[in-house]
């Protein structure tokens, strides 16, 4: 045996030593979050139990995305200067005094990427949490209370949803003031309507189920069962709509941003984009380096994080996959 | 006309010894009236007080016992009559057939000499005379008289049965008291017996009183039946019209145990035991499935029904638990048209009844009991149920209400949750019990079904469970409310078969325990053969038959039953001489 496969094989028995540890700290914390009768601990026991069956990718990713958070919420803490401050001189490179260089008016790139993050984050979260936590109600209640109110509801998700989003989304962004806000609201008309309809199918689907109807018959009221029955069982379908939507309103956004449509006041990738690719001649020049690629990777960097996450999610909560082995 | 013998508020006490004013009422309050060539059942359990309300006609009572109430015979007080005189008529007019047992008999007599002690005491003949006459007696009831030289032990339990005949018969007496002359014979024997206690009947015009606890012994027999229940009259009348349509639940329970009836099904007597002692209100309260608070209070009188019927009941006998009228319901289908899938349909379930509905897939029978569960609301038809006309809710948010078990074992609970949770949501629905009792009463319901009430297994979710255990968890979370009617749409037909018996099985144990109603939807006929009183037969969302399950096997009466009897089992086997 030689030393190197020898050297291959202790690692390997460490590394598997290492998972066997903590994986054994996560049964050990999910049997005590499963046991327990409180809601909040079930909570934490089945996001420990969702964190455990992600892929590598998606364990990567999710940590990258809770990097980008940081960075996002501690932006003031981690950078020298104020993103809108002019702290130095005009497009200067990277260095001790700035770490990624300046912008053309001599502003921080570090700051306004971190700056940035925020304006993303709150973006895809805003839009992501009304269209889908709104856009979930409207359908939950839609198929399990069914009639004419279920009737108008269909109407309204099949229009929204034949409507060319971006397109749509340029128009009403050029004809409303550009503001954050305006963005948001711009965003969660056109993206209510998918989380809507998957909670109003499986909605429907599950009011026929025979253990609601046999709660129904024991005297269950429509708010018993939506909450105990059928939020439950629709919640991680939402979860994973409502990071696709998230995705989408960053992109969204970005995009609205870099065409010139967004609020020119407000730091974001989008506008960094923006600007940088409307300095004439940019790519004649060495500035792109500093000033073009960060905001484009960190975009990237956070979509790639939401859509691995994404993934995993979905396959995590498909039922036919949680009966094991994959289709 | 005067009836030959009439009773009046017969009861008849054991004073204990010792202990003054105690006493044990074994006959309390009994009335009935014996015409010329009459046969009289009494059925009842052991211990009803049959045997001492015999001894009681006869006054071969012990010491101990005190009677009061009147017995004419031939408008003759008995009462008034002297010990010599009441000796007279007890073989000349009256004679009892003991049960069969060598006690009865001396066992160091000639059967000779046993059988012409009672002529020759009564009847003042010649000792040859009355040889003569036992040796006609003994061809009389099929025995030869060789046997007369034997001694009692030297004869078959069938033998000495005959032979007790032929001494009662000996001073030709006009009433025959049977005391459970067939129970302890085979079936061969038992058929001979009958068929010579009949043709006795039929030829010398004898009346009689059998006394038994085999009702189907009985039913081929007799005109007429009383039932007793520790002491007391409980039902009385017709025998075939009791047997097929029974009024008291005791009756009722009574038949359900006798094997010779229903010949598919299993048997299940009745649960509990008698009382031991008086009790105030009605002797049957403890194992009544019906009973109400007045039931625990009073006691009933026997009272009549109809011209022919009477039954000691408050509430008149065994109660319609739920009455269905009009029943429709309609499926739309895709192309426009509409599909009738229940139409018309009219059932009423009495309480503590199993109904089958039986009916080919598509017959329209899990919609119907959807319908009468309350699944569809209210607008599918009459629905009543103990009295009260169903509305929107249904009635499974209360205890004694409708609770059904689906068909699909996957489907009946959810699979996020733990069995606890799943068993005890109907009490946290309604908020009944306290939550630490609620667990209790979940530990219950899945040992009655059962299943483990262990802590590992109350923290199992579902969906780990094979499908026996989560139709049986799905049972548990129905009888936790106590149901009257339970509705079980199709609960085995997902299961293996041994899974499905064992289910089966378990589910009628708990009807018969608990006494609850149960409809039984099945498309299986010879399931239900073994679990239901009666049988409803659809086709194409109609009852075309409904009935006991027996006659609807034995005499189908449309030629859908006929050909689904037909598919099922072969013809020739099931006719008998047909």
């Amino acid at each position: 045996m030689t030393f190197d496969s020898y050297n291959r094989q202790k690692n390997a028995a460490l590394l598997k030593a290492v998972r066997k540890s903590s994986s054994a700290w996560l049964q050990q914390h999910l049997q005590y979050h499963r046991q327990s009768q409180r809601p909040w601990s079930r909570i934490i026991g089945s996001m420990l139990c969702t964190f455990g069956k992600f892929t590598m990718a998606g364990k990567i990713t999710l940590f990258g995305l809770l990097l980008i958070v940081f960075v996002a919420v501690f932006a003031p803490f981690i950078t020298i200067y104020e993103p809108s401050a002019i702290s130095g001189g005009s497009l200067e490179p990277p260095g001790p005094e700035h770490i990624l260089g300046t912008d053309e008016l001599g502003m921080d790139i570090w700051s306004q990427i971190c700056y940035g993050a925020r304006m993303s984050l709150i973006i895809g979260l805003a839009v992501a949490l009304i269209s889908g936590v709104g856009g979930g109600t409207l359908g939950l209640l839609g198929g399990y209370l069914g009639g004419n109110w279920d009737r108008v509801l269909l109407r309204a998700i099949d229009i929204t949803m034949a409507l060319p989003s971006f397109p749509l989304l340029i128009v009403i962004a050029a004809f409303l003031n550009p503001s954050i806000l305006n963005v948001i609201l711009a965003l969660v008309f056109l993206s209510w309507a998918k989380p809507a309809r998957i909670v109003r199918s499986s909605a429907l689907a599950m009011k026929k189920q025979h253990y609601i109807i046999s709660a129904r018959l024991n005297g269950a009221s429509p708010s018993y069962i939506i909450r105990r029955h059928i939020m439950p069982e629709v919640l991680p379908v939402l979860f994973v709509s409502i990071l696709n939507i998230a995705s989408y309103a960053i992109v969204a956004e970005s995009g609205l941003a870099f065409l010139g449509l967004g609020d020119p006041t407000s730091k974001s990738w989008g506008m960094m984009l923006h600007y940088s690719t409307s300095f004439r001649s940019i790519y004649f020049t060495p500035y792109w380096q500093w000033w073009l690629i960060p905001p484009l990777v960190a975009l990237i960097f956070l979509l790639l994080c939401l859509a691995f996450i994404g993934r995993d999610m979905e396959r995590v909560i498909d039922p036919k996959l949680r009966m094991g082995g994959r289709s | 006309m005067m009836p030959l013998l009439q009773i009046n508020d017969l009861s008849i006490d054991y004073l204990s010894e010792g202990t003054a004013g105690r006493s044990f009422r074994a006959v309390d309050g009994i009335s009935f009236a014996l015409e010329k060539g009459e046969m009289l059942a009494v059925v009842g359990e052991s211990g009803s007080g049959k045997t001492t309300l015999a001894l009681g006609i006869m006054r071969l009572l012990p010491e101990n016992a005190r009677v009061t109430g009147s017995i004419i015979l031939k408008g003759r007080d008995f009462n008034s009559m002297s010990e010599e005189e009441k000796d007279q008529i007890r073989w000349k007019e009256i004679a009892v057939v003991f049960q069969n047992s060598l006690e009865v008999l001396n066992p160091v007599m000639r059967m000779e000499d046993q059988i012409c002690e009672p002529m020759i005491k009564h009847l003042h003949i010649e000792k040859d005379e009355a040889k003569k006459r036992g040796s006609e007696l003994f061809r009389l009831v099929d025995l030869d008289p060789v046997w007369l030289k034997a001694y009692p032990h030297q004869l078959s339990g069938g033998m000495r049965q005959r032979a007790l005949i032929a001494m009662a018969l000996s001073c030709q007496p006009e009433i025959l008291i049977l005391d459970e002359v067939t129970s302890a014979l085979d079936a061969f024997t038992k058929a001979k017996i009958a068929d010579l206690l009949r043709r006795l009947q039929r030829d010398f015009g004898y009346s009689m009183i059998l006394i038994s606890h085999d009702i189907s012994f009985l039913s081929s027999l007799t005109n007429r039946m009383m039932v007793m229940y520790a002491g007391r009259a409980m039902e009385r009348g017709d025998t075939d019209k009791m047997i097929d349509h029974p009024l008291h639940p005791y009756t009722r329970g009574l038949i359900n145990s006798t094997p010779g009836i229903f010949l598919y099904r299993d048997l299940w007597g009745i649960p509990g035991e008698a009382p031991s002692g008086a009790v105030p209100g009605c002797p049957f309260y403890s194992r009544c499935t019906q009973r109400v608070d007045l039931c625990m209070s009073s006691s009933p009188a026997l009272q009549p029904v109809n011209s022919e019927r009477e039954v000691a009941c408050h509430l008149g006998g065994v109660v319609t638990l739920l009455s269905a009228s009009g029943m429709n319901y309609c499926y739309r289908l895709p192309d426009g048209g509409v599909l009738d899938a229940v139409k018309d349909v009219c059932l009423d379930i009495s309480e503590g009844e199993v109904l089958a509905i039986v009916g080919q897939t598509g017959s329209g029978k899990s919609t119907l009991a959807h319908m009468l569960a309350g699944v569809m609301g209210s607008g599918v038809g009459e629905i009543y149920f103990k009295g009260n006309r169903m509305n929107g809710k249904g009635y499974g948010s209360q205890y004694g209400g409708i609770q059904i078990v689906f068909q699909d074992p996957v489907n009946a609970t959810s699979s996020r949750f733990t069995v606890l949770d799943a068993v005890k949501e109907p009490l946290d629905i309604n908020h009944l019990q306290r939550p630490e009792e609620r667990v209790e009463l979940v530990k219950a319901a899945l040992a009655s079904v059962g299943l483990s009430s262990s802590e590992q297994f109350l923290n199992q979710y579902c969906g780990r469970l094979s499908g026996g255990q989560r139709q049986r968890v799905a049972l548990a979370r129905a009888l936790i409310m106590k149901p009257k009617l339970l509705i079980a749409d199709e609960i085995t037909s997902s299961l293996d078969v041994s899974t499905a018996a064992n289910v089966l099985r378990m589910l009628k144990g708990l009807q018969n325990s608990q006494g609850f109603a149960m409809i039984y939807i099945t498309h299986d006929l010879m399931v239900a053969l073994k679990v239901a009183d009666r049988i409803a037969i659809m086709e194409r969302g109609r009852i075309i038959e409904i009935g006991n399950s027996h006659q609807v096997i034995l005499h189908p009466q449309e030629e859908a039953t006929r050909k689904l009897v037909e598919t099922k089992m072969n013809r020739e086997e099931l006719i008998p001489g047909g």
